[in-house]
């Protein structure tokens, strides 16, 4: 295939990762953060970027292993476990990073930060990744895209959250239950978007 | 006036503590403030006077829907009327029971919704999906976020949003071909199952087939389509009058309009044959009625000025581009809930900005 299109390709799936196939809201992968890390605006936007930044590298690595390594050794079984490895890994060096480069945002993250590394959005996007037989440059457009569409979903849930005046939501819907609906609601609004783009 | 005050005062301390009557005291008082001004006076300080309150800007959107509601009444037949008081009785069926469990007031809110609900639907639909699709709204859209003020996503539009779900089928075929010559269809009941109920394609719909309704049809309302959608001429008159009260945003209305005239206008020129032209666009659908009615509410749209621009803008390159590149035919209902979830975050990014730039000054 010509590169030229190969990119053209990547840029449509890219594009459909965010709106039509949000990973978030189309496919309900990486709720737990979602809900547990969206009251407040500025934590959500440190965590959003560090979804996509974590996604998108671990699509990558875990592609170049995927085609260079398991497929060779026809070992294609062992994916589950090897993508968490390297996630797992990989979310102990953004940690790293983060602890030395932004502190308070690390203490802001507190726990929602190792549970990346069980995010079943980033191990859902390499899976899929495999199942769609995407190429590299594919691949690199499709994280990139859920990161982003998962980013995008997650400020708007947080700017919500800071706008709902909670004294008023009948009790046993406070806190997660309103977040629930809230989704739901948001997820009924994004089916306008279905078919746009079909790019798998 | 005199017996109707009597009544009241003499029913009155049964609704009141201790009355039997207690848990309907919501549905007294609105009664009350229905016919004469409320007894209770305010408190505690401050007391401010303003003509402007939440029941003054309710009744401006009614106002300002009137000339559509009976120009659906001309084209579609007395349906409409069914469909109206359905709409009413169910969501406020919803309403009182909220306000009874809350002991709160009834809010005005809710006649705006009843209002506006059956006009976004098609002219034919069962009257049973209108009951679904407004107790659907104000229940989960409204009440749960905690009534009137506070509702996040317009409720008319969450209902409408449920029913193109739920029943896709009935919500994108129950067209009526509009009534011309005379009297219209004022004098018939049009359903689904009527004889003379002649089915027939919105211009949207037409024109996925290929075919580009004239803009002058539009703007008169001879066409198909939902039931207060259809006549562009009315909906600007009363539009403008929303926008003279001030009860609609100015900011919002222009960057909707205008953002969607120039995405379809650069569509259309690059491929004439594929693209309709933008004033066609402009005034096809619900483009016109969700610009005017249902973007502007002010309780879902942003509340700074900077916000409402781009709030604008987002709903109109949407718009746009369900309606040319999905399987949907309509786009302003998906595009303007879209809005409602990015409002909230939209006003954090330009109090951020601006919190910055003062700090950068002082």
């Amino acid at each position: 295939m010509n590169v030229n299109t190969e990119i053209w390709q990547g840029f449509v799936v890219c594009i459909s990762a965010v709106f039509t196939n949000n990973i978030l809201l189309n496919y309900f992968l990486g709720m737990c953060p979602f809900l547990g890390c969206s009251r407040e605006v500025k934590t959500s936007v440190g965590l959003g970027f560090a979804v996509i930044f974590v996604l998108t590298s671990t699509c990558i690595l875990n592609w170049l292993i995927y085609h260079y390594v398991l497929v060779p050794l026809s070992l294609e079984f062992f994916r589950f476990i090897i993508f968490i490895i390297i996630i797992a890994a990989f979310v102990q060096f953004v940690e790293m990073l983060l602890d030395r480069t932004s502190p308070l945002l690390y203490q802001k993250l507190g726990i929602f930060l190792p549970l990346i590394t069980v995010n079943c959005a980033i191990l859902g996007a390499s899976l899929f990744m495999v199942i769609r037989n995407h190429s590299l440059i594919v691949t690199i457009g499709y994280g990139l895209g859920s990161g982003i569409g998962w980013f995008l979903a997650i400020i708007a849930m947080a700017g919500i959250r800071q706008k709902l005046a909670n004294e008023h939501i009948p009790k046993g819907l406070q806190g997660p239950g309103i977040a629930l609906i809230i989704a739901g609601l948001m997820a009924l609004a994004f089916t306008g978007f279905a078919g746009v783009l079909q790019g798998n | 006036m005199k017996i109707l005050r009597d009544i009241f005062e003499k029913v009155s301390p049964s609704f009141h503590e201790g009355g039997k009557f207690k848990a309907f005291k919501p549905v007294y008082e609105a009664m009350e403030n229905f016919f004469f001004a409320p007894a209770a006076r305010t408190v505690m300080a401050p007391h401010v006077r303003d003509p402007i309150d939440v029941k003054r800007f309710m009744s401006m959107v009614i106002i300002g829907v009137i000339p559509c509601v009976l120009a659906s009444l001309y084209f579609y037949g007395l349906q409409i009327i069914a469909m109206i008081i359905v709409s009413y009785a169910v969501g406020g069926v919803v309403e009182v029971i909220f306000a009874m469990v809350r002991k709160e007031e009834i809010n005005e809110g809710f006649l705006v919704t009843g209002m506006l609900f059956p006009l976004i639907l098609p002219p034919t639909l069962p009257l049973w999906m209108v009951g679904v699709g407004v107790a659907f709204g104000v229940f989960v859209g409204k009440e749960l976020f905690g009534g009137t003020g506070r509702n996040l996503f317009n409720p008319a539009l969450i209902g409408r949003c449920f029913l193109a779900l739920a029943y896709p089928a009935a919500m994108s075929s129950n067209w009526v071909a509009a009534g011309e010559a005379g009297v219209g269809r004022l004098m018939q009941y049009v359903t689904a199952s009527s004889v003379d109920a002649i089915s027939s394609a919105t211009p949207l719909v037409l024109a996925k087939q290929g075919s580009v309704v004239e803009v002058s049809h539009m703007i008169l309302g001879t066409t198909s389509g939902s039931v207060g959608e259809t006549s562009g001429a009315l909906i600007i008159i009363g539009g403008v009058f929303l926008l003279f009260t001030r009860v609609a945003n100015w900011r919002t209305v222009v960057s909707i309009l205008l953002s969607a005239g120039v995405m379809a206008g650069v569509l259309h020129h690059s491929d004439p044959g594929r693209f309709a032209p933008a004033l066609w666009h402009l005034f096809a659908g619900g483009m016109l009625f969700g610009a005017f009615f249902m973007a502007t509410d002010p309780v879902t749209s942003p509340v700074t000025n900077t916000g409402k621009w781009f709030y604008g803008i987002i709903i109109g390159v949407v718009t746009i581009s369900i309606r040319n590149f999905t399987g949907y035919v309509e786009g302003v209902m998906f595009a303007i809930l879209l809005g409602n979830i990015i409002a909230p975050i939209l006003d954090e990014i330009v109090v951020g900005f601006r919190l910055r730039r003062l700090r950068g000054e002082g």
